[in-house]
């Protein structure tokens, strides 16, 4: 009839929907859950049983040919004491499902091989629960038995295709929330190591940190000890040096240990004679005591005991092949400590080592410094010191002669007059002798400084002229200057650019004896250009190289008479290049010399030489 | 009336250089030996300008010369430096502790009269 049509549609349809309902709700508990599959599975028993209208039901979970209960639902009260691990009867359901990895659909359990053997686990089913119809579903993964879902009926009524359908289908659910509960888990605890690898790394890079940026030993272990501590789950540490001398262990920076203890430990003197160091520095590697009850005791040991401490790790400290001191970490709870701790504190130790060894270098370099600042300042003094001495004596005979040549006391007769000359220019000689020994001891010191300031090449030019001038006359030599119309104002130090001008000139003058000395002085490009040329003997290739190294001379008996000490062309280089220019010759021999050198205009600081 | 110079200078010597040079070109000389003296010196008779060795003992040239200075009525009173010009630098201190000029030692005695007479002039 149409009703009856109508009514079953409909309760088809009612049927469906629950089903529906209850696979959503299982679904939505799955992908809610945190992990725990308990819920997930009661759920699911719970849609089961009220679905497919059973009595109660349970899920077990399979592995090595056995059975545990993972899950239940109103299961009765009889039942509750049964073995919750079990070996499954070959003819059970739970038997048949794990060989063939089918359904198991029993009628009545009573007329089971199981029950009729007296398998324990249908006896208690068929005799104290009354259990009579049952229906065992695989939960498959990968075509692996990994558990079953029973329901249990009290009375003979084979269940539904639709029911057992329905079951099955709970039966997947349960394998991808079983998965996801592993996969979950397994996130977790990679989540986990992932967080204490960045722990990790942190406190090394504090470490790292530490080692690089204070330059203060106290702080650095102090720093890796705390660090040490927190990160292996320990409540105490310390960081030991080694004294040579008094070949005790101390202790450089402690955590968590208290002042008593400190004290205690210090007045023991503990050297690497101490078993657990010696074990350590012999093997080269970390030595820990898992628990100081169950060791043999020693003083020291016996001290950290009292202080309430069970496990010990001690780390050597090395420094190529020479120990130096020892990280240890104690704990109050004994137990060995797991291989990742002591990686982490070797590397730790390192870092020790790294920031001892570091704090010794720089103490060494500040001492080093402090020594060199002192001996530079003795040579500063010194120089000023001998650069009066010597210039005082010197002033006194150059200051006589000159006023004796002057007729001051009374009119000096001619024969004393060219003696007079002569020691005058001796003394002039000498002068310069000292001047140039005092620069370039004060170039070798590094200490000579250009007074840079506004200068006028022209100014330089005619000084150095005018001191000259009687010198060449005196060779008849002629002597010219061609300096360039509106030179710029020069920026740097004029007083040494005369005196490298002067001695340029000076030996021009010296070593022609006859023809002219040219100056020309010119600015292009923000240089200046200065050039000395003369009608000498010419300098052979060869000799030019040498001229401008201290203490040579170009090799000529002929220079040999005119005498100099060979410093003046070594100064002047000197002077040349601190002002960032350089310093040339062209020449050959016959064929006269130019002496010339180049600077920029504006020299705001004196170029440092290597 | 001729100029009166102050000349202060620690070496015998040069005292004596200075003495026959200045004192042949017809200049009044006060003599004195060190910074104490000099300030002595100035205290008891202004001279027209001062020649100042800068290696003195005890005080320096520097602070001698800044003590003087720190009398206002020294405003006209040319000071010449008279320094070993040993370290870069020498030359701006002499400057800024109040002095006029300078000149290095050795000098020429030519050269310091000359000197002299410019400020003096």
């Amino acid at each position: 009839t149409a009703t009856g049509l109508t009514k079953k549609l409909a309760t088809k349809a009612r049927e469906s929907l629950e089903q529906q309902t209850a696979t959503s709700e299982v679904l939505q508990v799955i992908s809610s859950s945190s992990g725990d599959l308990q819920p997930i599975f009661e759920t699911m028993l719970a849609n089961a049983r009220r679905l497919c209208e059973a009595k109660f039901g349970t899920l077990h979970l399979y592995d090595g040919g056995e059975f545990h209960s993972a899950a239940s639902h109103n299961t009765p009260p009889a039942l509750a004491d049964l073995r919750h691990r079990f070996r499954p009867h070959p003819e059970s359901g739970p038997g048949y499902v794990a060989k063939t990895k089918r359904v198991a659909h029993y009628d009545d359990i009573r007329t089971g091989r199981a029950y009729l053997e007296g398998s324990p686990v249908a006896v208690a089913l068929a005799d104290l629960a009354g259990v009579r119809t049952t229906l065992s579903v695989p939960m498959l993964k990968d075509n692996e038995l990994i558990g079953v879902i029973s329901i249990y009926r009290q009375e003979v009524r084979p269940f539904t295709d639709k029911q057992i359908e329905l079951v099955r289908n709970f039966a997947k659910q349960a394998v991808i929330a079983i998965e996801n509960a592993r996969l979950l888990n397994e996130l977790r605890a990679r989540t986990t190591d992932l967080a204490r690898s960045v722990e990790e790394l942190r406190a090394l890079g504090d470490v790292s940190q530490a080692v690089n940026s204070t330059l203060d030993l106290a702080t650095v272990l102090s720093t890796i000890v705390s660090r040490a501590v927190e990160l292996s789950g320990t409540e105490a540490g310390a960081i030991y040096e080694l004294n040579e001398q008094l070949k005790e262990l101390q202790l450089r920076s402690t955590y968590g240990m208290s002042e008593e203890l400190i004290l205690a430990l210090s007045n023991q003197h503990v050297g690497l004679s101490e078993p657990i160091f010696d074990r350590a520095v012999a093997r080269r590697e970390p030595e820990q005591i898992a628990d100081l009850a169950a060791s043999p005791s020693t003083p020291a040991q016996d001290i950290i005991a009292c202080a309430g401490f069970r496990a010990l790790l001690v780390v050597p400290l090395f420094a190529r092949d020479r120990v130096i001191g020892a990280l240890v970490v104690r704990r109050k709870v004994p137990g060995t400590f797991p291989e990742n701790i002591v990686d982490l504190l070797k590397t730790f130790a390192a870092q020790s080592v790294l920031a001892i060894q570091n704090a010794h270098l720089f103490t060494e370099i500040d001492e080093k410094s402090r020594q060199l600042e002192i001996a530079s300042q003795h040579r500063s003094q010194f120089l000023a010191n001998m650069s009066h001495e010597l210039r005082t004596p010197l002033n006194a005979i150059l200051g006589y002669t000159e006023l004796i040549l002057d007729n001051i006391y009374g009119e000096t007769p001619e024969k004393m007059r060219e003696v007079l000359e002569r020691l005058h220019s001796n003394g002039k000689h000498l002068l310069g002798l000292i001047n140039d020994v005092l620069d370039l001891s004060k170039i070798e010191a590094g200490q000579l400084t250009l007074d840079l300031a506004d200068y006028s090449l022209k100014d330089v030019v005619d000084a150095v002229v005018s001191a000259v001038e009687s010198l060449a006359a005196g060779k008849k030599l002629s002597l010219t200057r061609v300096v360039g119309l509106n030179l710029p104002v020069g920026h740097g130090d004029g007083r040494r650019l005369a005196q490298v001008l002067l001695n340029l000139v000076g030996n021009a003058i010296k070593f022609t004896d006859k023809g002219e000395v040219a100056i020309k002085a010119t600015a292009e490009n923000g240089s200046f250009t200065v050039a000395v040329r003369d009608t000498g003997p010419g300098i052979s290739p060869s000799d030019q190289g040498k001229i401008f190294e201290e203490f040579q001379q170009a090799d000529n008996s002929a220079t040999k008479r005119k005498g100099g000490t060979g410093l003046g062309l070594s100064i002047a280089r000197c002077i040349i290049a601190m002002h960032g220019g350089r310093i040339w010759v062209e020449s050959d021999v016959g064929k006269g010399s130019t002496f010339a050198f180049t600077i920029p205009v504006k020299v705001e600081q004196q170029v440092v030489e290597p | 009336m001729s100029k009166c110079i102050l000349v202060v200078e620690d070496q015998e010597d040069n005292r004596q250089i200075l003495r026959d040079l200045l004192g042949n070109a017809g200049y009044e000389l006060v003599e004195a030996a060190d910074g104490e003296q000099a300030l002595a010196a100035y205290a008891k008779q202004r001279p027209d300008l001062i020649l100042m060795d800068i290696q003195l003992p005890v005080m320096d040239g520097y602070e001698t010369t800044r003590r003087i200075r720190a009398d206002p009525e020294s405003k006209g009173i040319p000071i010449i430096a008279v320094t070993s010009y040993a370290l870069a630098g020498d030359e701006a201190k002499a400057m800024a502790a109040g002095c006029d000029g300078y000149i290095t030692k050795p000098y020429s005695p030519r050269a310091l009269l000359a000197k002299v007479r410019e400020y003096l002039s």
